[in-house]
C-alpha cells in the first residue's frame, strides 16, 4: 500500500480528449437499430389492427372513416409512445416503421400526435410473418 | 440517552425515497427500521390488464438499471407456460445482454461506492469506462437503457460479424481498466480504510436473513442462481462464483470487481461459440391455465417472478420479488452497532433499487396507527366497487 497511487492516472487524464461531444453543434450518429418514433406507410396498411392490439402504451388508434369506401384513419399518439417498436414487429406488411429522429421534444403534447387517412391496401399478409 | 433520527423519505444521502428510522446512542446506531411504500406504482395490478406481449414492456419498466433481468425472468416463465422451445442463438444473445447489463450495473455501483466513500475522481473515471458497455448495448439493441431485446419465444435483434468483433475489441479495454480498478480498490490506503470493517455481516447472519447476490457472496457463501439452478444456457458456459471472506463493504466491492472478470470471460465464450439459426419462435397469444416460478440472477441478486395464467391472453397474477427486497433484513443487521456516518455507505453497498422492491403497501390508520394489510381478494372487490365499468379514456385532455 502506498499513498497517491491514483495520481499518475489523474495526470494522464489531463492530456486525454474529453469523453463528451459539444452536443448542439456536434451530434452523435444513431445506431442502425435505433428506435425513434413510429410512422405509417399508408399504401401498405391492410388494417389488420395488430399494432393497435399489441401496443403496450395504447398509443395507436385505428378508426373507420367511411366503411363502404374502405377509408380508415390511423392516429399515433407520440406523447404516449414508449418507443418499444412492438408495432413494427407486429405489422405483417411492414407498413409500420421507425424513424431515426431523437430530438422530438415539444411544449405541447398534442403537437406530437400524428395521423393518416388512407384507403385500405389490398396486399395480403405473407404466410410467415415476423413474430 | 437514545435519540431517533429519521433519514428519508427525501434525503440528500438517498437516491430514491425510502424511510430509515435510526435509533442512536451518541454516534453508534443501536436500532434501525426501514419503511417502504413511497414509490409504489401498482405494476403487478396493471400487469393483470395487459396481454402477455404487452407485459414484456411493462416488466422492463420495473427497473431502469436491471431492465433486462426483469424481462428475462418474466419471458422465461411465460415460455414455460406456453411450452415454447427458445432457439439456441436467441438464448445466447439473451445471455450476452444480461452479462453486458451485469457489467454496466457493477461499474455503476463501483462509481457510486467511490462517490459515497468520498473518492469522486474514481467515480468519474469508472463511469467514463462504463460508457463503453453502454455503447455496445446501444449498437445491439438500439437503446441505452430499455433494451427491449426480449420477446416471448426469443430475442428481437440479431448480431452480425461486425458487432461481434466490436464487442471482443471492447472487452480488451474493459479488462485492462477493471484490473486497474481492482489494484486501486485494494491498495489505495484511504479508500481501503474507508471501506474495511464497515457494515459487517457474518456468514451465519447472511444465510439466516436470506441475503442475496453480491451481499451474500461477500459473506463467503458461494450461492448463484446461474450455477445452482442454471437457466438459459448457463450450464454450458464455464465460469466461477466469486466470493470474499471479509464480510464488509470492501468484500462487496471485491466480489463485484471479480464478477466483472467472470462476465468478460462469459461474453468471450458466448461470442466465440455463437450458434447459427433462428433467434425467435412464434408465440401463441394464449397460455394454458397453469402457474410457474421463474428465477434469474440479476446484477443485485436473485430475481423471482411468479406467473399464473388462466387460459386467456392475460396473466391472472404476476408477482415480482426484486433482489433488493431480500437484502433489507440484512441491511438492518449491518447498520446495527455501526456509526451514523456509515449509513449511506452501508445502504449503497447492497446496491438498493427502491422502486424495484416496492411491491406491497401496508395501510396505516392515521388516527389509531393500526396497520392493515389487504388480501388480493378484498383488493379486487374494492377495485370493482370503485370502477365498475371503466372504459379507456383516449381523448383525455391535459391537465388530466
Amino acid at each position: 500500500m502506498k499513498i497517491g497511487v491514483f495520481i499518475p492516472e489523474l495526470i494522464r487524464h489531463l492530456f486525454r480528449t474529453p469523453a463528451t461531444v459539444d452536443y448542439p453543434f456536434k451530434k452523435l450518429e444513431v445506431p442502425k437499430s435505433f428506435r425513434g418514433s413510429p410512422y405509417l406507410q399508408p399504401e401498405l396498411c391492410i388494417v389488420c389492427r395488430a399494432c393497435e392490439r399489441d401496443c403496450p402504451a395504447e398509443a395507436i388508434e385505428i378508426n373507420t372513416v367511411k366503411e363502404e369506401e374502405k377509408i380508415f384513419s390511423l392516429v399515433i399518439y407520440n406523447d404516449r409512445c414508449i418507443h418499444c417498436a412492438q408495432c413494427v414487429d407486429s405489422c405483417p406488411t411492414k407498413a409500420m416503421q421507425m424513424d431515426e429522429k431523437f430530438e422530438i421534444s415539444n411544449f405541447n403534447r398534442h403537437n406530437l400526435k400524428m395521423d393518416w387517412e388512407f384507403v385500405r391496401a389490398a396486399v395480403k399478409p405473407k404466410a410467415e410473418n415476423k413474430s | 440517552m437514545n435519540f431517533q433520527i429519521p433519514i428519508g423519505p427525501q434525503h440528500p444521502a438517498l437516491k430514491e425515497p425510502i424511510g430509515l428510522r435510526i435509533t442512536v446512542e451518541g454516534e453508534i446506531i443501536r436500532d434501525a427500521d426501514i419503511r417502504l411504500g413511497y414509490n409504489h406504482r401498482g405494476i403487478e395490478k396493471l400487469a393483470e390488464q395487459k396481454t402477455w406481449i404487452q407485459n414484456v414492456y411493462l416488466t422492463e419498466r420495473i427497473c431502469g438499471i436491471c431492465s433486462h433481468s426483469h424481462t428475462t425472468c418474466y419471458v422465461q416463465g411465460v415460455e414455460k407456460l406456453m411450452e415454447l422451445e427458445t432457439p439456441k442463438r436467441g438464448l445466447y444473445i439473451r445471455m450476452l445482454i444480461s452479462e453486458l447489463e451485469r457489467i454496466h450495473s457493477h461499474l455503476l455501483w463501483l462509481g457510486v461506492a467511490g462517490h459515497e466513500a468520498g473518492f469522486d475522481s474514481f467515480f468519474m473515471y469508472v463511469w467514463r469506462d462504463r460508457e463503453i458497455v453502454m455503447d455496445i448495448l446501444e449498437t445491439i439493441s438500439g437503446n441505452r437503457v430499455h433494451y427491449a431485446i426480449n420477446t416471448i419465444g426469443g430475442v428481437r435483434r440479431d448480431l452480425d460479424e461486425l458487432q461481434v468483433k466490436r464487442i471482443l475489441d471492447s472487452l480488451e479495454v474493459l479488462r485492462r481498466r477493471s484490473q486497474y480498478y481492482l489494484n486501486l480498490g485494494t491498495t489505495e490506503p484511504s479508500f481501503v480504510a474507508r471501506l474495511a470493517r464497515v457494515g459487517y455481516l457474518s456468514r451465519e447472519d447472511a444465510l439466516s436473513l436470506c441475503a442475496v447476490g453480491p451481499t451474500l457472496r461477500a459473506s463467503g457463501v458461494p450461492m448463484d442462481v446461474r450455477k445452482d439452478d442454471p437457466y438459459a444456457a448457463y450450464d454450458e458456459v464455464p465460469f466461477e462464483v466469486c466470493t470474499a471472506g471479509t464480510c464488509d463493504v470492501l468484500g462487496r466491492t471485491v466480489v463485484r470487481i471479480k464478477e466483472l472478470f467472470q462476465s468478460y470471460n462469459i461474453i468471450e465464450y458466448l461470442m466465440k461459440n455463437l450458434p447459427t439459426g433462428p433467434i425467435a419462435v412464434r408465440a401463441p397469444r394464449r397460455a394454458k391455465p397453469n402457474e410457474v416460478v421463474s428465477r434469474y440472477e440479476a446484477p443485485r441478486g436473485e430475481n423471482l417472478h411468479y406467473i399464473k395464467s388462466n387460459g386467456s391472453d392475460k396473466p391472472e397474477r404476476l408477482k415480482v420479488r426484486a433482489p433488493t427486497l431480500g437484502n433489507y433484513a440484512a441491511t438492518i443487521k449491518m447498520l446495527k452497532n455501526g456509526f451514523i456516518a456509515d449509513v449511506p455507505l452501508i445502504f449503497a453497498a447492497i446496491d438498493p433499487c427502491i422502486c424495484c422492491a416496492e411491491r406491497a403497501v401496508a395501510l396505516i390508520d392515521a388516527r389509531t396507527g393500526q396497520e392493515k394489510i389487504m388480501s388480493l381478494k378484498s383488493l379486487k372487490e374494492l377495485s370493482l366497487k370503485v370502477s365498475p365499468t371503466t372504459t379507456r379514456k383516449r381523448e383525455i385532455e391535459w391537465p388530466l
